[in-house]
């Protein structure tokens, strides 16, 4: 009797333990130690960076772009320290590119830039909203910018590459993507994007060999083809640019746009 | 003085002729060079990179600074192939 009792006591003491360690409590913020009140204001102000960055992210993540850019041009309006000051600016422009806010989207990149100039991201997402936008001047030097700081980074060789074929600057697309190679031969857009500079610059056989390779990598490649008939096309090839051409008809059916055209192409050959 | 007139005619709808066919030969050619314009296209732009946090890009797991830098495509979060 005495035993079961000292049992039940004991598995009544165990539970309650539970319990009194399931309510521990974490550490609580501490008191602010000051009285002064621009130290107590830079504090609020601190909380009320910390907060709107977590809502801000929060509905980007959600897709409420509005939202967002307005807790981010409300932190800006704040002028906290680096690295939020830029940072808000970057997070802002993603929220007025999703709007299609174009202008003040490159705006902010060019902010956080100047806050933070070696920012690459920055510089990234700017030249991406500067070739939404149509300007290519502004995409060239940043992309120049962007390379000089980071000249391994794949991203910068393909951006300023990209740049430069919109420019009509084939030499200068054919360096960024021909760097790009040196470092990741097995990219197909890169070999794509090469063989378009070759054929701008008139060199066809080059473009077509750039071209076979970036459809060896990736076969279903359709626009790849298409171009690899234009280049046969050029080189009087046209037995073979009809059969490209033919190929991308019947393949591409995921490509309304490129899939009609290849049929008017390759119709327009007589074989 | 028929027969000149009759000859005439002949040459006139020969020369006509003649000139029809270059004609179309000549608007075959230039459509397939009109279509060949704009023809190569370089590839999409990549997409933006996307929200950092308030911690800013020089921490160990911010994502978007690290595509910026990286060296392979596939770590820059590039346009794909499969979707050009």
């Amino acid at each position: 009797m005495l035993l079961r009792t000292f049992a039940a006591a004991l598995i009544v003491f165990a539970a309650g333990a539970g319990i009194a360690a399931a309510q521990t409590y974490g550490t609580s913020t501490p008191p602010p130690r000051t009285t002064d009140v621009h130290t107590l204001r830079a504090l609020a102000q601190a909380r009320e960076v910390h907060e709107r960055f977590t809502i801000g992210l929060d509905a980007e993540r959600r897709g409420q772009w509005a939202a967002a850019a307005a807790e981010f041009e409300r932190i800006i309006t704040l002028h906290p320290p680096e690295p939020q000051f830029s940072t808000a600016y970057y997070d802002a422009g993603i929220a007025y590119a999703h709007l299609n806010r174009m202008d003040d989207a490159a705006r902010s990149f060019r902010a956080a830039i100047a806050g933070d100039p070696q920012f690459l991201a920055a510089m990234a997402n700017l030249i991406a909203v500067d070739l939404a936008r149509g300007d290519l001047s502004e995409a060239r030097s940043v992309a120049d910018r962007f390379v000089a700081l980071a000249p391994d980074s794949a991203r910068a060789q393909y951006s300023r590459g990209i740049v430069a074929l919109r420019q009509g600057d084939f030499g200068a697309a054919r360096r960024s993507f021909g760097q790009l190679l040196q470092a990741d031969p097995q990219y197909a857009l890169a070999h794509y994007n090469l063989a378009i500079a070759q054929a701008g610059d008139g060199q066809y056989p080059s473009a077509e060999h750039e071209l076979r390779i970036a459809l060896d990598l990736a076969p279903s490649y359709g626009r790849a083809r298409f171009a690899l008939g234009t280049v046969l096309l050029h080189e009087g090839k046209r037995a073979q640019a009809r059969e490209a051409f033919d190929a991308v008809a019947r393949d591409a059916a995921g490509d309304a746009a490129l899939r009609n055209l290849a049929v008017a192409m390759r119709d327009a050959i007589r074989p | 003085m028929s027969r000149l007139w009759v000859r005439a005619v002949l040459v006139a709808a020969l020369l006509t002729s003649v000139a029809g066919g270059a004609a179309v030969g000549v608007a075959g050619a230039a459509s397939v060079e009109t279509m060949l314009d704009g023809a190569l296209v370089p590839s999409s732009a990549p997409a933006l990179l996307g929200p950092i946090t308030e911690a800013g890009r020089k921490g160990w797991a911010c994502k978007p600074e690290q595509a910026a830098s990286a060296r392979h495509w596939r770590d820059a979060e590039l346009p794909d192939a499969a979707a050009p």
